[in-house]
């Protein structure tokens, strides 16, 4: 027998999935995440699911260490140094304040403070040229100095720099030299974009957690080798490609939205499988949703990912799948303020106490206790029954609430359920709304994927209120973050600058740039996963001359200066809603993708052996004012099988999530046991 | 519900219906805002933010707008505009694809650059229902005139008061060519206007969609209840404060037309729940163009500092300032004949802001701040390359801010009259200019001493690699930054030229200085006031910022009653 296992190791829960290549099905489990021993939660989940670590092929394992230890400040003692008049760059940022009316505005700390920022005499040029060169008896100095302040990891910067890597490197391979057993990293190993700001930042950043992601991912790799395990351990990279151990330990920042992106990975599977071009992705959880849009079988990138958000967090340059993020889960705290205004969220009730209905003395009314509430939540079932809702407390929660709002009468509480649903549908359809309206992408033309505990149960509803008319819910979506890693393939993505105006000559120039990028990109590939096969995806930021914002364009299928013209106003237009087909066009940056397609589980295998009887049971289920409460089928998913069909009301229930089908709605399950829904048409 | 009914109000609403209205009238807007942002040509906008997007109900009252955006937008920029559209039309005028435009100086009192563009919005049956305007202000990148040199507005541009720019879904092609010819930028300009023009209409159709959904009664029953329950928040804080009158002065060093100190000075009527911002002893409408309008102006400055003191949650609409009353008269900086010079109108803008939420000291302490740097801190290069290629680069700098109840002043940032605006990075500028940054590093001993310290501010060198012209506007640098209950004041800015060979001298302002290859342009920026007395400064503060170099030992020394015993621990004096 020879499994691959995907691990996703979260706050809350340690996910297993692990897939019999030989017999072709998978198995789930699950365990509470053990913070004081990670593999012991790790070798757990495998007893549960019964695979040994010798039959193990490859381990893809995705994490949320990395951005928790960032957010957390619990990271190593780290020193930066930077060209001699800029240990404040880190600390400056861009002077803006996101948040414009705060009186009392701080941004978030620098990852290094300020007595352990260095200062050597370096310059290069913004041609690149050098015009200090670094001191040999400075560097043996200073790292005396940092040994006096027991530095365990060191970060490097100078100006420039992105267009002349060198100094970075020669002082890089002197401290090493001289401080060995201390973590050092460069800002040009992490990226060769420019802007002094972000490029410091995220080299400090991978700095303050290089020290401990070595030692876990070492760690991990030894115990499991220990354990008898003989095959490749690979972690999950933000970029949506899994890393090998060797460039984990060298640019851990890359694993920083290592958990969430397991989801988004298995959306684009099942959209290729499914032949679906275009999908919104939407993953809801106990304390958060979030989307992210595959737009022609690709999902948008983001060059630089904000840790902890936007309006006080500091910025990483690291390729990230462009996921929005809003405060809107089940665990939601629904809430008025003084003037009586009804807020959803962002507080959440967490996992303790919970949501009312958890019955652990959650005493403020959630989104989980509205559903409960609604009927659309069985509360003898949830999680396979292994948490039975207490119903009656979720009513007072909701009785206490309606009674300050106003609500009266017998259908008060009903009434307040439904209007909690309804504020979070708008704040989710927000959500949505930023990935696609706000690029030129109509909702309409893109299936809602829905994921996550809460996606099922609230994808029909955001469907209507943005008018999408179909909604599919793949196998396992309460395991589908761990689903989606068992499906990652390799990936690795590289940047370089490159400025220059749209013309024959300077096409044949960037093609050169992407020649490189991609030898240099294949021999890793060769050499991390023995990849012979690989495909590269080329993407230049560009814009007009004059402007000062970039947009991503991929140049894959553009042979030359006309195509390029071509591709880039189609594309603008279709973001902008306007473009100038004579103006002048410039280069900024050449981004290149490498894949290498893994070894991939058959998705046919991947649902639950069927059992149990298709006929459904039923039970009184809430869908708006004009219909009150109705009677509804209640479905249970492992008993359908291929190619049924029925039409709403009906509940479809599964260990982990459940889900809604409106009235009029129809569903069915399809070739891959993904359950898909087709709303009436009136309704969008 | 009828979606159709045809009366103009329902008597009633339910709690949830009025929410999802809430919410979506304020997610339109920032979608709008989004699109704008990301459709816009030039720089101001979408690197600056100069703009903002609103929804006003059919009498031009600010129901709903963009969270994003300056500050100075958000006090119902678009507002004015709107209501004088209806002054000049009339409603039966204002049809379904009608598209007008507003830079006014008799309307809104700012330079000509801030253009309002809105289209009314009619929803119900046959769209004959009108239920607003979706209005857009963008800071329009050149609309001709020769600031900073005018004398009058007639010198700074193109003016154009209440003019429809599109009739019934129809361009008026005149109206274009009158705007194109008389910019210096008319391909930026036309692509920044088919931006809010795009912005306008889709706005006024999701509008048209929500008003629809639930009806326009229940739609206007929302809207009303929307004002009202932000009117009451903002009572709410006012009754908060004790009542009682507050004042605050300070001075800007000269009036941009003469030496003559510039004073800004307010009083501040606290009064049960309504709040009085009384200008009436500010400084004169002066020659040099940094005046404004009543409304662009005084009543602008009035409701920033009122939304500050309101706190960032609240998001602002017309009823968040009913209570807030404003006494200005004729003839006053922020209260300007409309033919006055406005071209830098903002120039004051930081400094009233922050002299309005320093009257309430006493009345707030535990929400205002010492002082921040309050100044643009402007500086510009311009010449030619070596190659003969003409540059030309405004930069500005951005200083400390004043320390509050709870925390160190923090920074730098850009000033109170600047939100989410982000600094040029130095790589680019090194790039695109004949300049190298040979230092940019936070200002040590800039923040002012106190119980919490003020935010520093930064210095940074600029080396010329070839000469160029120099041109400055550095402000406060003889009223720097004040503290607070005690706090000392921060250091204000100096710009200074070092010379080879010479003595470093101020040249904090200059209107066309020549520099020459080798010159080191070196600014500082000031720092903000502190909070509290220093001898309230916990030691492991005072030694945490010694560690950092915030302080430096001799400051420390100075403004704390501290020393250090013989193993060089930090002890209080007593």
């Amino acid at each position: 027998m020879t499994y691959v296992v995907a691990l996703d190791i979260g706050g809350t829960f340690t996910d297993l999935a692990a897939y019999d290549s030989g017999a072709g099905y998978a198995i789930f489990t699950k365990s509470p995440t053990n913070y004081s021993n990670f593999v012991e939660g790790m070798l757990d989940c495998l007893r549960k699911a019964n695979v040994r670590p010798n039959e193990i092929e490859f381990v893809n394992h995705g994490t949320t260490l990395v951005i928790n230890s960032l957010i957390q400040r619990r990271g190593a003692t780290s020193a930066l140094i930077t060209t001699k008049g800029f240990r404040d760059v880190l600390e400056i940022a861009r002077g803006n304040r996101p948040d414009p009316f705060d009186l009392h505005y701080t941004r978030d700390v620098p990852l290094i403070p300020r007595h352990m920022r260095f200062e050597i005499a370096e310059r290069i040029s913004s041609d690149g040229s050098p015009l200090t060169n670094p001191d040999r008896a400075e560097i043996e100095v200073l790292a005396k100095r940092l040994t006096l302040e027991g530095v365990e990891s060191i970060a490097i910067f100078f100006m420039n720099s992105y267009i002349n890597p060198n100094h970075e490197k020669l002082v890089a391979e002197m401290l090493r030299a001289l401080l060995p057993g201390v973590y050092v990293t460069t800002s040009t190993e992490l990226t060769l974009e420019w802007y002094e700001y972000e490029r410091v930042s995220t080299v400090a950043a991978n700095a303050f957690v290089g020290p401990q992601v070595n030692t876990y991912v070492k760690q991990l790799e030894g115990d499991l080798l220990t354990q008898g395990f003989s095959g490749s351990l690979f972690m999950m990279g933000s970029n949506g490609g899994l890393l090998s151990v060797d460039r984990t330990c060298r640019q851990p920042i890359a694993l920083v939205e290592s958990g969430p992106i397991g989801g988004c990975i298995g959306a684009g599977a099942y959209a290729e499988a499914l032949g679906l071009k275009n999908i919104i992705a939407f993953d809801m959880g106990g304390t958060t949703a979030k989307c992210a849009l595959l737009e022609n079988g690709h999902f948008s990138i983001e060059g630089t990912y904000y840790v902890g958000g936007y309006l006080k967090g500091v910025p990483i340059r690291s390729p990230v799948i462009d996921i929005v993020e809003v405060g809107s889960g089940g665990g939601s705290i629904a809430w008025l303020d003084p003037q009586h205004r009804l807020h959803v969220g962002p507080e959440s009730a967490g996992s303790s106490p919970g949501p009312a209905c958890y019955g652990r003395g959650g005493a403020q009314a959630t989104v989980t206790d509205a559903n409960v509430v609604l009927g659309r939540i069985n509360p003898e079932r949830f999680l396979g029954g292994e948490l039975a809702l207490d119903t009656q407390a979720a009513t007072d929660v909701m009785d206490a609430l309606s009674g300050r709002l106003g609500f009266e009468g017998p259908n008060a509480v009903v009434q307040m359920a439904d209007g909690i649903l309804a504020i979070s549908t708008v704040i989710m359809g927000g959500a949505i709304k930023q990935v696609s309206l706000q690029h030129g992408f109509d909702p309409r033309d893109f299936a809602l994927f829905c994921y996550g505990g809460g996606g099922p149960l609230h994808g029909s509803a955001l469907a209507r209120e943005l008018s999408i008319p179909t909604v599919v819910i793949p196998p396992e979506p309460g395991n589908f973050s761990a689903v989606g890693m068992l499906l990652a393939d390799a990936r690795i993505d590289s940047a370089e600058v490159f400025a220059g105006t749209l013309c024959s000559d300077i096409v044949s120039a960037i093609n050169n740039t992407f020649l490189r990028l991609e030898a240099d990109a294949a021999g890793s590939l060769q050499k991390e996963f023995g990849a012979t096969e690989i495909f590269f995806e080329r993407v230049a930021e560009m814009r007009y001359v004059g402007q000062r914002h970039n947009i991503r364009l991929s140049l894959s299928n553009a042979r030359d200066d006309i195509d390029i013209r071509g591709l880039f106003t189609k594309d603008y237009k279709r973001r902008y809603g306007h473009a100038d087909p004579g103006a002048e066009i410039e280069f900024q940056m050449a981004h290149l993708s490498a894949f290498a397609r893994r070894p991939r589980p058959n998705l046919s295998h991947m649902p639950r052996a069927q059992t149990g009887t298709v006929q459904p049971t039923s039970r009184e289920v809430y869908f708006d004012a004009a219909m009150g409460a109705i009677p509804t089928p209640v479905y249970q998913r492992v008993a359908l099988p291929r190619g049924f069909e029925a039409c709403g009301p009906a509940v479809i229930e599964e260990y982990g999530s459940t889900t809604i089908v409106w009235p009029g709605d129809r569903f069915e399950i399809g070739q891959l046991f993904e359950i898909c829904i087709h709303l009436k048409a009136e309704t969008t | 519900m009828n979606a159709f009914e045809t009366t103009s109000n329902a008597k009633s609403i339910d709690a949830i219906s009025l929410e999802v209205i809430r919410h979506s009238l304020i997610s339109i807007t920032n979608q709008i805002d989004a699109n704008i942002k990301r459709t816009a040509f030039s720089p101001y906008i979408y690197e600056y933010n100069d703009f903002a997007v609103g929804f006003t109900d059919p009498d031009g009252q600010l129901v709903a707008q963009c969270t994003g955006g300056m500050p100075p937008f958000v006090a119902d920029s678009v507002g004015m505009a709107v209501r004088d559209g209806l002054q000049i039309y009339g409603r039966e005028k204002l049809h379904h694809g009608d598209v007008i435009l507003c830079n006014h100086a008799a309307v809104q009192g700012q330079h000509l650059n801030n253009t309002v563009m809105y289209t009314p919005v009619y929803a119900g049956l046959h769209r004959s229902l009108l239920v607003g305007f979706f209005a857009i202000n963008v800071h329009w990148i050149d609309i001709g005139g020769s600031v900073p040199h005018s004398k009058d507005i007639f010198m700074e541009g193109l003016q154009l008061r209440s003019i429809k720019l599109w009739s019934k879904g129809e361009p008026i092609e005149e109206v274009y060519r009158i705007i194109e010819n008389n910019t210096r930028l008319p391909k930026e300009l036309l692509g920044d206007i088919a931006a809010q023009l795009a912005g306008c209409i889709f706005g006024c159709d999701l509008i048209r969609q929500l008003a629809d959904r639930y009806g326009v009664p229940v739609f206007f029953k929302a809207v009303e209840i929307v004002l009202d329950q932000s009117e009451a928040a903002a009572r709410s804080v006012i009754r908060s404060m004790p009542d009682g009158v507050y004042h605050a002065e300070t001075f800007l060093d000269n009036d941009r037309s003469s030496e003559n100190l510039m004073p800004i000075r307010v009083k501040v009527i606290v009064a049960g729940d309504e709040l009085t911002v009384d200008y009436s002893d500010m400084a004169d409408q002066v020659e040099g163009p940094i005046n404004s309008g009543y409304f662009g102006g005084g009543q602008t400055t009035a409701r920033v500092a009122f939304k500050y003191l309101l706190g960032a949650n609240e998001s602002a609409n017309e009823g968040t300032f009913r209570p807030l009353k404003l006494v200005l008269p004729a003839g006053k900086v922020l209260s300007a004949d409309p033919t006055a010079p406005m071209g830098n109108y903002s120039t004051p803008f930081p400094t009233v802001i922050d002299t309005v939420i320093k009257a309430l000291e006493k009345a707030l302490p535990d929400r205002v701040p010492g002082g921040h740097f309050a100044t643009h801190s402007g500086i510009r290069f311009h010449g030619r390359r070596s190659d003969g290629s003409y540059f030309d680069s405004h930069d500005s700098g951005h200083g400390g801010w004043g320390a509050c109840s709870t925390h160190d002043g923090s920074g730098p940032y850009r000033t109170m009259a600047h939100g989410d605006t982000r600094i040029i990075p130095l790589e680019l500028q090194e790039v695109s200019l004949p300049i190298r940054i040979v230092e940019f590093c936070l200002r040590e001993d800039s923040g002012g001493a106190g119980k919490f310290r003020g935010g520093l501010g930064f210095r940074k060198k600029y080396l010329m690699l070839g000469a160029c012209t120099l041109q400055t506007n550095l402000d406060r640098t003889k009223f720097p930054p004040w503290g607070v209950h005690g706090g000392k004041e921060g250091l204000p800015g100096r710009f200074l030229l070092e010379r080879v060979g010479e003595e470093p001298r101020d040249i904090s302002k200059q209107k066309g200085m020549k520099l020459q290859a080798g010159d080191i342009v070196c600014v500082e920026t000031g720092g903000g006031g502190g909070y509290g007395p220093p001898a309230e400064r916990a030691l492991k503060h005072i030694q945490a910022d010694l560690d950092a170099g915030y302080v430096s030992l001799r400051l420390v020394c100075n403004d704390y009653p501290v020393s250090f015993n013989g193993n060089g621990i930090l002890q209080p004096i007593n």
